[in-house]
């Protein structure tokens, strides 16, 4: 076929701008565009007329969850467990203490330095965000976000996995998804290398067996800090 | 398109792997592209699926955006809409469950509308009412749907080539009319 007729470019153009064109007709114009530039502006008049066909839909407003499920798909995640009190812990509170009258003398208080900003959210097989969780110094917050029902005879229960390593179960998710799940010496030292964590359903008190032996249903990568 | 564009920088930035960047440009532009998704599905479900998919593209392509060829919100709700039509491709393929169907949401208009969405939606109105009615039905259905030619010709009990002359036309006519 002869594409350098400027009636037919802008004809085949606007074919595949609306998705009229066949599977293979599409690729072969695919191709083209790859070598042929002002195909491409040509195609961008019509994608821009087209796109004024969505200028008049409403704004809609769009609930908190998306956003925590994309950004579960973009960030490394990284689950912070601030250090337990050691016996020197008074003089850091202390200077702690002094930093922050000197920081509200100059104006300046970093409020984010005070709470907890590390969490991590954990997703179903098809990305969306179902749980979040947050660390603090001896146990684990966990909040649900849209979490699947869980029938009475069931746990859910939360695995740390290292690379190429066994899981190793932190303990049940609270029911209904909401609470803590407290962490011990080994628990702690295990979150801050790079692992993932997993949910899976067990029968209700947890695996009899030490390892997962229910369907994984969320699970989350995390990075190190 | 023009060079003044506020989505153009946030877009760069975030082809630099700017995160700040990209979470301001999804607070700015979500809501538009929610109602895009949510016209396209018809359901709110699926539509925030697609919106989160549409996003996690729109981060990792930041860097694959070519200003001259479109605007910033053009480009983000082609692949809006790509993925949109990729779903209702794969949702005809299988039918519909029980109750899904009940599912189904009603999208009425929002009690408010911007000025300039207003003035935008004048100027395209004005220049699909130089369409005639099946023209103007064959693009909404081909545009919104993501029907292949034969599929339109099924949908709207008529000849393929009626179909694709309908729309060829009504196509060349809104071009025409929306850059003049």
């Amino acid at each position: 076929m002869n594409y350098q007729t400027t009636a037919l470019r802008r004809a085949l153009a606007a074919d595949y701008a609306i998705g009229l064109m066949p599977a293979t007709a599409r690729r072969r114009f695919d191709a083209l565009l790859l070598a042929d530039a002002a195909l491409r502006v040509e195609l961008g008049h019509w994608q821009d007329a087209l796109a004024s066909l969505t200028g008049a839909l409403p704004e809609r407003p769009v609930p908190d969850h998306v956003w925590a499920g994309i950004k579960a798909r973009i960030e490394p995640q990284v689950l912070h467990v601030p250090a337990k009190k050691p016996f020197w812990m008074n003089l850091r509170l202390l200077a702690a203490a002094f930093a922050i009258v000197i920081a509200v003398l100059a104006g300046v208080l970093y409020q984010r330095d005070l709470g907890v900003e590390y969490n991590a959210t954990l997703v179903a097989a098809n990305q969306q965000p179902a749980l979040q969780i947050k660390a603090f110094a001896d146990h684990l917050q966990v909040e649900p976000l849209t979490l699947a029902a869980v029938a009475s005879a069931q746990d859910l229960e939360l695995w740390a996995i290292a690379p190429g390593g066994k899981p190793i179960s932190l303990g049940l998710v609270p029911a209904a998804g909401k609470g803590r799940i407290p962490l011990n010496e080994a628990q702690r030292a295990l979150l801050t290398a790079p692992l993932t964590l997993a949910v899976s359903l067990e029968p209700r008190g947890g695996s009899p067996t030490g390892q997962p032996t229910g369907p994984v249903l969320y699970q989350g990568a995390l990075a190190t800090r | 398109m023009s060079d003044a564009d506020p989505l153009q920088p946030l877009l760069a930035q975030c082809a630099l792997g700017d995160r700040l960047a990209f979470e301001t440009l999804y607070r700015t532009v979500s809501p538009r592209l929610h109602g895009v998704a949510l016209r396209f599905m018809g359901r709110q479900d699926l539509a925030e699926e697609v919106l989160q998919e549409a996003f996690v593209r729109i981060w990792y392509n930041a860097s694959r955006y070519e200003s001259h060829l479109a605007a910033p919100m053009t480009w983000m709700v082609n692949i809006t809409r790509n993925l949109a039509i990729d779903q209702l491709r794969k949702r005809r393929e299988q039918p519909l469950a029980d109750g899904q169907q009940d599912a189904m949401l009603d999208d009425s208009p929002s009690a408010h509308e911007q000025l300039d969405r207003e003035r935008e939606a004048r100027a395209l109105n004005r220049c699909l009412d130089t369409l005639d009615g099946m023209q103007r039905q064959s693009i909404s259905v081909a545009y919104f749907q993501g029907l292949s030619c034969s599929e339109l010709a099924n949908h709207m009990a008529a000849p393929l080539g009626s179909v694709k002359s309908w729309i060829r036309r009504g196509l060349e006519r809104l071009r025409r009319c929306l850059e003049s």
